[in-house]
């Protein structure tokens, strides 16, 4: 890139790496002939957006037909742990707000409610398993194509993830260790101070998720996957789906089974009180689970339709014999 | 689908890879040139992204390939996959442009 291109080489920043250094300089040779110095209208930059973005899902194999059926089949494998993620950060909100919900529930109404939720943690650790299966079947790909090719490839997303996972568990035991010292009023969330601090971690997490999954995508598209391990991924990815239903099913029952028998959960606690059944903590874990269950529908959808494929010889960028 | 039997991806009249087919069928052109020749023709302004998207997908499906740069400005030409999709879809539009007008009694008047 020559310092010409200063104006618009920011435009590139939403498409990825390989696209940039293929396609880069005639497409800001063609900003520079078409707008001749003259601003950008934020409708083309707004586009741009979007079409670099595109690009981005489809190198990764989430969208389009690039790579071949073993390429859209890790792409797709890849969409369906976008969507554990989803449940992860639901999942903790979840268990978060569910802890203590036997407390307040008469004995006798206690039977499906906790069995809903009793399957909901099962179905937790069944996906954490098959997410712990999926870096193993990755995991000598990734070592082979360190000892061959080095760090180089991988550092951007390895970095990133380093960083926010070491924020994200430096941050998560400061702050419990800090609600320890703190008496039951101050930490039930209506003193200023520890609500803030909550907030921020809240969102600190999201990040790390968000940048974990980013960069475990990030790592796997750069991978030469050989045809059993894109194989092994998508049966796992099929399995993780089936898992995330599970999951969804069961919160939707503890809500609905809870809602009937305890419904002074949702509200004050006070057994006997009324109130609404659809607090907004609820609401939002609801709304995260669906998406992430659409999610993970789309790339179970995608896996099958390209199971069937036949090899087609491309590995990724980084190829490992 | 083309006359391979592959699928073009060619569907509507202002597809922007049916553009770029078209407008490279009259000869190599690189991202401006093509720009203001569809803008020309067709009538349709193409976003720089929505111009390369559709580039790239054709440089992949291998329906147009690229020249050697000049000043920075890389050409493309069609490729005989290229024509042969391109005329799989002119001959599907053509079918349904003359049902068209011939159901509104069109037939030998001109279009401005």
């Amino acid at each position: 890139m020559t310092g010409a291109h200063t104006d618009h080489t920011g435009m590139l920043r939403w498409y990825p790496p390989e696209w940039r250094n293929r396609y880069g300089d005639e497409f800001l040779t063609l900003l520079e002939d078409t707008y001749a110095g003259a601003p950008v209208p934020m409708s083309v930059r707004l586009s741009t957006a979007r079409a670099g973005l595109a690009e981005r899902l489809r190198g990764v194999g989430f969208i389009g037909d690039s790579g071949g059926p073993e390429g859209r089949l890790r792409g797709a494998s890849l969409m369906v742990l976008c969507a554990w993620a989803f449940f992860v950060l639901a999942g903790a909100e979840f268990a978060k707000y569910a802890e203590h919900w036997d407390r307040v529930t008469p004995a006798g109404d206690r039977a499906l409610p906790s069995a809903a939720y009793d399957t909901v943690q099962v179905a937790a650790f069944v996906g954490t398993l098959i997410v712990a299966l999926g870096a193993a079947c990755v995991l000598p790909t990734f070592a082979r194509s360190i000892r061959w090719h080095g760090w180089a490839p991988f550092s951007r997303p390895l970095r990133a993830l380093l960083i926010t996972s070491t924020l994200a568990v430096a941050t998560t035991a400061g702050i419990i260790l800090w609600a320890h010292h703190l008496g039951p009023t101050r930490r039930d969330g209506s003193w200023l101070p520890f609500r803030i601090i909550g907030t921020t971690w809240v969102v600190m997490v999201i990040i790390a998720v968000a940048t974990g999954t980013g960069a475990v995508i990030g790592i796997t598209a750069r991978l030469g996957l050989s045809r059993p391990v894109t194989r092994a991924l998508a049966a796992l990815a099929l399995s993780m789906t089936l898992t995330l239903v599970v999951v969804f099913a069961g919160v939707v029952a503890w809500w609905a089974s809870l809602a009937a028998s305890a419904p002074w959960f949702f509200g004050s606690g006070a057994i006997g009180s009324g109130g609404s059944t659809a607090p907004p903590a609820m609401i939002v874990c609801g709304a995260v689970m669906l998406v992430g269950l659409a999610l993970a529908l789309c790339g179970a959808g995608r896996v099958l339709r390209n199971l069937g494929g036949s090899p087609s010889g491309h590995r990724g960028p980084v190829t490992t014999g | 689908m083309t006359t391979s039997g592959q699928p073009s991806g060619l569907r509507r009249a202002n597809d922007p890879p049916l553009l770029i087919l078209t407008s490279l069928a009259g000869g190599p052109k690189h991202g401006y040139a093509l720009s203001k020749d569809i803008e020309e023709f067709a009538g349709t302004v193409l976003s720089p992204g929505a111009l390369y998207g559709a580039i790239a997908r054709l440089e992949e499906r291998q329906l147009i390939e690229p020249l050697a740069e000049t000043d920075r400005r890389r050409p493309y030409r069609i490729t005989a996959a290229g024509s042969a999709a391109l005329a799989d879809a002119v001959r599907e539009m053509g079918r349904v442009v003359d049902v068209g007008t011939a159901r509104l009694g069109l037939v030998g008047r001109t279009f401005a």
